[in-house]
This record gives structure tokens, C-alpha cells and sequence, in this order.
């Protein structure tokens, strides 16, 4: 330990007890006044959602809390809409984009962060530019190709399909990839291992968190989709949620207190799934700046 | 990013050339071929055309770029959409805020972490909505400044020409400060605590710790942010789309580049004249991507040393 440091702790042991609970209790204003701001939104639609008709929700002041909370939103919205199909074609969708997304972007990367081959670095420049193109650009001449070429319009693969590659999780791999010893990869060779088996039985198994993490990154991403979704579906029971949750507008205009009821069920399901897997969300988005 | 640090050939590999990198980076070629590469230069076509999408496009040149010269709509969907940029600095300025005071050791600090992180989670249209409803005349908002005696009418928020940028800004970057403060916590994780102590005793006040220590250890990720939340912010759509029902508000006062694009290849079938305003985005999106990418070498040559 230098001096510094030593003279640095006794500074830091010397804050009295007192006035460093006092500091945290300031911190703990300024923490959960950030939360009241994040979660209201939120928090006012679900109260919205279980008022009934005798509750006010435009009065000046407020009223917060139903006098008598019911679900009749709920089976309101439910009764009128495919909520159920709604949730499985977004599983569905955002299940099989995250896959196949983690099984096209590990392929990719994995030449690129560990074999020395002819074009390897106009790969990379393509990759590169598909990642600044955004996508809203490609929708037209897409549009046109799930309807003339591929028939796919209306149905859920139009929205898997043109997902399945990101530029964004080849490279978020690749970085993984680079941290495989080759020493690792140089041993197997020497074994007799081919390139796929030394793919799929050394380097997948030791980057498995960043697997994971690029998988529920998109599995997230395609769960919230929204304007390519939108182009591409058309029958109500063939709808995503937020598709679904967009037309709820139209459904019932004025009526906030469905409104607010649809929402709470679309955001209620990804919310548990984050709780779950919310560490993976940390890595992977502290992974994606080393770039 | 770099390629400077290329792993060493392996002699097994590097004998002779083979097929097997190609076979790896197949699907992913196809596929980025099929739906970035050809759509691009399809793009490129349509715009040259009269199109409606219905029957086969016509070959007219360069009308369609001469249209939008003259068009105001889109003239103002520019203006919008460079205004949009504003939140990136407003974004980094607060997350890298918010990452600072969420990297303190305090108890339940990660029940705060993982809040602030709900907008980003939730979906565009359902946060969207539940603004519309905050902002709505007769919505929370008003029921509050009416009740505090702030105003006396109610205010037409998301009606009002001036107000419907500036709230959809304000939505994005409420929904973006959990996520971004994220990446910036996680670098914040990586400064050696020697050199806050060392800071303490140059008798840095806390403000001039995190200035001259935090901050400057945070420009990569700093960096990368402002790459992503301002091509996040040339691109909004979902957010203008459920805050004006999709109208794109009172004489286009919420109307962006992509925003308008979709009104005019999907509302209106003028899909050749929507190309040409994509061709603008693209040719945007490129020069910015330039300025973002030497930024991005130069952040990380400095992230290196």
C-alpha cells in the first residue's frame, strides 16, 4: 500500500458515522425521487386500469386510488381482443428471431475473430456499413419482396425473417470469440479436430454468457418490433402485441380505462422476463462498448 | 473498432486457402444480402420512379428529388429530425449522472438500478401510450396544474404545434437514461479506486473527483453512446406515431424524416417519392456515421493507452 492510499483510508475513516448516514439518506432522496419519475407512467396506467365507472380519472385534483377497483378492464379488453394469440405470435417470433439470431451471428463470428483469410476485412466493412444503414430505409423494396417473392405477408415468418442477421451481434461476438486462448483452438487442431467441431465443442461452450446475452438482447428487441410488424400484419388474430396494443386506440377511442388495461397486460410479461434474466442485460450491454 | 490485433494464423489454417470461413459466414451474408444489400439498391431504383407500389414503377429521374426540394413537409421533417438529435448530449449528460450516483455502495441500490431500467424494457407503444395519457387535456398533468392553480384551462399538450417535439424528446430520453447509465455504470466499474483516492488528496471536492476522474475514464463508452443514441434519434418513429395517433401531428409539428417516409410510402402509396426521402436519410445517416466513426477510433484509441 503507498502512503497515499494509507493517508487516503484514514481520511475516509474519519467521516463520522453520523454525517455519512446523513449523505446516504440525501442519496436515497435523490434515488427514489428517480424512481417516482420512472415508474409513474407506469404506475398511473395500472391505476387507471382498475378503476371502474364510479372512479374518476380526469378530475382536478387526481383521484390516485380506486374507491372500488375491478377488473372489468380487463375482461373488456380481453373479450374484445385476441390477447392470447397476441402473446403466443410475439413469444413465437421473439423466440426464434433471438435463436436464430445467436446461431447466424456465433457462425459469423467466429471466422472472423479467429481465421486470417482472403476478404476478411471487406466482410468486416460490409458489416460495418449494414450496421450505420438504419432500418427503415430497406421497408419499401422489403415490403414489396414478402408480398411478390417471398408470399410471406401477414404471417409471422415476415417477421423473423429479415431479423435473423444483425451486424451488431456478429460483432458483439466476434469480441466475445477474441477472448478464447488459441493456444485452446491450436491444441484441438493438433488433435485432429475439424473447424466446426472446434466451433461448436470449445468455442460456444466458453462464450455461453455472451450467447445468452445476445439471444434475450434480441429475443427483447423483436418482443417490442413495432413498424416492420405494423407493414406486415394484417389480420387481427396474426397480430403481435404492440401491433395489437396500437390498434387498441382505435378499439376504444376514448375509453382510457381499457387503454390502460391493454397496456398493463402487454408490459406485465416482459417486465417478469426481465426480472429474470436481468443480469444478462448488464453484461450485454457492457460487452457491446469494448468494441 | 479495430483490426489491428488480428489473431496470428495458425499454421493448420493458414496452409492453403480453403472454403470453411466462407461456409461460417454464409447465412449471414445471404441474409444481410437479401434484406440490407438488395433493399438498398432497390432503394436506389425506386427512387427514380413513380411508383405506388401496386403498379410496375415508371422511370422518371431525378423528379422526385427535385419534388423534395420544394416539398416544406419534408424541408420541416429535416429541421425535426435534427432538432430530435438534441437528446444525445441531454441523454449522456444525465445517464452518465445517474450511473455516478447508482455506483454508490448503498443498500437495495440494485432495486433502483433495475427500475430505472423498466422504460427501456417496456416497449415503445405501451410507454407511448401511457404518455398520451399523462399528456392527454383531460390527463394527469393538467389535472395537477389545475389543481396547484398553475393554469386555469386545461392545456392542449400533444395539440399544441410547439409541444409535440419537445414531449416526444422528453420521452425518449426518460425511456433511454436507465439503459444508457447501464453501459456507463458498468465503465464507471472499471476505474481503479487509487484514483479517487489519489484525487481526494489533491483535495478534489466530490463534483471535481468525478470531473476529472470519472468522466475522462468514461469516453469510450461516452463515445459509443453518442454513436448509437443519435442514430437512435435520426430513425425515431413509434413514439411521434402513438404521441400524434398517428397523424404526425398538427401540420406535421411532430413530423420526422422516418416518420414521413412511412406516411409517404404506406399511408399515401407514393413509394417512389418515399425513396427519395430515404436516399436523404441514407445520404444523413452516412455523413453522420463518418463524423461518429473517426469519434469512435479516436475514443478508443484514447480508451487504450
Amino acid at each position: 500500500m503507498t502512503a497515499d492510499v494509507v493517508v487516503a483510508e484514514r481520511v475516509r475513516v474519519g467521516t463520522t458515522r453520523r454525517s455519512r448516514r446523513l449523505r446516504d439518506a440525501g442519496w436515497y432522496l435523490v434515488l427514489t425521487a428517480m424512481a417516482v419519475i420512472t415508474v409513474f407512467p407506469f404506475a398511473w396506467m395500472f391505476l387507471t386500469s382498475i378503476k371502474g365507472r364510479t372512479d374518476q380519472i380526469t378530475s382536478v385534483p387526481p383521484q390516485f386510488f380506486p374507491n372500488a377497483p375491478t377488473i372489468e378492464n380487463y375482461l373488456k379488453v380481453w373479450d374484445t381482443l385476441p390477447v392470447v394469440n397476441y402473446f403466443l405470435n410475439s413469444t413465437t417470433v421473439a423466440v426464434a428471431t433471438g435463436l436464430l439470431n445467436v446461431l447466424v451471428a456465433a457462425l459469423a463470428a467466429y471466422p472472423l475473430a479467429k481465421m486470417r483469410f482472403k476478404g476478411r476485412e471487406a466482410v468486416f466493412y460490409v458489416l460495418l456499413a449494414t450496421l450505420i444503414v438504419p432500418a427503415q430505409l430497406t421497408y419499401i423494396p422489403s415490403f414489396i419482396l414478402a408480398v411478390n417473392v417471398f408470399h410471406y405477408y401477414d404471417t409471422l415468418p415476415a417477421l423473423i425473417l429479415p431479423n435473423i442477421v444483425s451486424a451488431f451481434n456478429i460483432f458483439l461476438l466476434r469480441q466475445a470469440f477474441r477472448g478464447v486462448p488459441n493456444e485452446l483452438l491450436d491444441a484441438a487442431r493438433v488433435d485432429g479436430a475439424g473447424e466446426w467441431r472446434i466451433w461448436w465443442s470449445i468455442v460456444l461452450p466458453i462464450v455461453r454468457p455472451s450467447l445468452a446475452a445476445v439471444a434475450i438482447f434480441t429475443f427483447v428487441t423483436s418482443w417490442n418490433d413495432f413498424l416492420w410488424p405494423s407493414l406486415m400484419l394484417h389480420t387481427p388474430k396474426g397480430m403481435t402485441l404492440p401491433v395489437g396494443l396500437a390498434a387498441l386506440q382505435g378499439f376504444f377511442a376514448s375509453d382510457f380505462r381499457s387503454i390502460a388495461a391493454g397496456v398493463t397486460i402487454t408490459v406485465v410479461p416482459i417486465l417478469l422476463f426481465f426480472i429474470v434474466v436481468q443480469r444478462y442485460f448488464v453484461r450485454g450491454l457492457a460487452g457491446a462498448v469494448k468494441g | 473498432m479495430t483490426t489491428a490485433t488480428a489473431p496470428r494464423p495458425t499454421r493448420l489454417t493458414s496452409r492453403r486457402p480453403t472454403a470453411t470461413p466462407w461456409l461460417f459466414l454464409m447465412p449471414a451474408l445471404v441474409l444481410l444480402g437479401i434484406f440490407v444489400v438488395y433493399p438498398i439498391g432497390a432503394v436506389v431504383y425506386y427512387s427514380l420512379t413513380d411508383y405506388d407500389i401496386v403498379r410496375p414503377p415508371v422511370f422518371v429521374g431525378l423528379k422526385n428529388f427535385a419534388a423534395l426540394l420544394e416539398d416544406d413537409t419534408f424541408r420541416l421533417a429535416l429541421v425535426h429530425s435534427f432538432v430530435y438529435l438534441l437528446v444525445t448530449p441531454i441523454l449522456i449528460a444525465l445517464s452518465v449522472a445517474l450511473a455516478i450516483v447508482v455506483n454508490r455502495k448503498l443498500r437495495g441500490i440494485h432495486i433502483y438500478r433495475a427500475l430505472y431500467f423498466v422504460p427501456a424494457v417496456s416497449g415503445s407503444i405501451a410507454i407511448g401510450l401511457s404518455w398520451r395519457w399523462l399528456f392527454d387535456r383531460s390527463g394527469f398533468i393538467n389535472s395537477v396544474l389545475q389543481s396547484w392553480g398553475v393554469i386555469h384551462e386545461p392545456i392542449q399538450w400533444l395539440a399544441t404545434p410547439s409541444l409535440v417535439l419537445p414531449i416526444a424528446m422528453l420521452l425518449t430520453i426518460w425511456a433511454g437514461i436507465g439503459y444508457y447509465s447501464v453501459i456507463f455504470l458498468a465503465g464507471l466499474q472499471n476505474v481503479p479506486e487509487e484514483l479517487y483516492d489519489a484525487a481526494r488528496i489533491d483535495g478534489a471536492s466530490d463534483f471535481q473527483k468525478h470531473w476529472y476522474v470519472s468522466i475522462p475514464a468514461l469516453r469510450p463508452q461516452i463515445v459509443f453512446v453518442g454513436v448509437i443514441s443519435s442514430l437512435a434519434a435520426l430513425k425515431v418513429f413509434d413514439e411521434i406515431y402513438v404521441l400524434t395517433n398517428r397523424t404526425g401531428g398538427v401540420l406535421h409539428s411532430g413530423t420526422t424524416m422516418v416518420f414521413y417516409l412511412w406516411q409517404q410510402a404506406f399511408e399515401r402509396s407514393n413509394a417512389g417519392y418515399a425513396s427519395a426521402i430515404a436516399i436523404a436519410l441514407l445520404v444523413i445517416t452516412l455523413g453522420f456515421s463518418i463524423v461518429n466513426v473517426r469519434a469512435l477510433e479516436r475514443g478508443n484509441a484514447e480508451g487504450d493507452r
